[in-house]
């Protein structure tokens, strides 16, 4: 099994433990897509924007004094965007429809952010 | 801090000198975001935005540097609302990126419709363009391609004020 069938295999193991959530991806930290479940023409965008959200978010955490960045949730009316950094190696983003469970969205982005790190 | 203050948007395709020039400008320390590239022929590559600030006469810059491949695009109109006057950075010794940097210039034109200069970068390579065949090219008036090293300070100053002396003739937001 090839590196990137492994992270997609991560990825589909979040979404099926968690069927809430939308879009998984995950992209290098400078916004290459490296594997993405269900998030469809929006993929290579979203890895783009998810490195940005991350690059700035570091910036602001060391702003602030906030040391390491762990995670960024951006939240709308109708759902989040939640981005977590994989390491220094790369990003994964998850989408979830608003009324999901955001703290099991973080646990399971937790085993996700191990699985893939491991692959990297 | 001085007033008023006028918002310069810097562009340009991957590995221009964006990031450097801003540098190079700024008199504050540089907000920067950088992680490392994936692309090769340099370490690292802007990811949301770079920003510096600086004095020139009675007017505040603030310098808003973005990234420059096409993936970044949703940054680009984050980054530089409100921006009164657009540096594009070309390199002058891969032609290949000109196509790109001409995008960045219809860009500027139809979405934020301000004045913009077109800077050249890495004049110091044997095989490179001039910028008058750049401006041919590119459909410039050869006045608005400048050759400029983002490393020197006296050549990226005198880039920056002939734009902010555009930008202060059409918008007239100069005080």
């Amino acid at each position: 099994m090839s590196k990137q069938e492994k992270i997609e295999g991560a990825l589909s193991r979040l979404q099926r433990d968690m069927p809430d959530v939308r879009a998984a991806i995950v992209a290098s930290p400078d916004g290459l897509l490296i594997a993405e479940r269900g998030a469809g023409d929006a993929a290579t965008r979203l890895a783009a924007m998810a490195a940005t959200s991350l690059g700035l978010g570091r910036r602001i955490a060391k702003t602030v004094n906030a040391g390491d960045l762990n995670e960024i949730v951006i939240r709308g009316s109708d759902g989040y965007l939640a981005v977590f950094a994989i390491g220094e190696k790369a990003v994964l983003a998850l989408t979830l429809p608003e009324g999901g469970n955001l703290g099991l969205l973080r646990i399971e982005a937790e085993t996700a952010v191990r699985d893939v790190l491991e692959e990297l | 801090m001085k007033g008023p203050a006028l918002k310069i948007g810097v562009l340009g395709p991957y590995g221009a000198g964006k990031t450097t020039l801003v540098g190079t400008l700024s008199t504050t320390p540089v907000v920067s975001t950088e992680a490392p590239s994936s692309e090769g022929g340099k370490a690292t590559t802007t990811v949301a935005l770079d920003y510096g600030y600086l004095d020139l006469g009675s007017l505040g810059i603030h310098l808003f540097g973005t990234p420059g491949q096409p993936r970044f695009l949703d940054v680009l109109d984050v980054a530089l609302q409100g921006a009164l006057g657009a540096l594009i950075l070309v390199r002058a010794d891969q032609p290949s990126q000109l196509p790109r940097a001409r995008e960045l210039r219809d860009y500027v034109t139809s979405v934020l419709g301000v004045p913009y200069l077109l800077g050249v970068t890495h004049m110091d390579k044997e095989r490179r363009w001039e910028p008058r065949e750049i401006a041919l090219f590119m459909r410039e008036p050869k006045e608005r391609v400048l050759p400029v090293d983002p490393r020197d300070r006296d050549q990226a100053h005198r880039v920056l004020v002939r734009l902010v002396e555009l930008a202060c003739e059409e918008g007239g937001r100069c005080g």
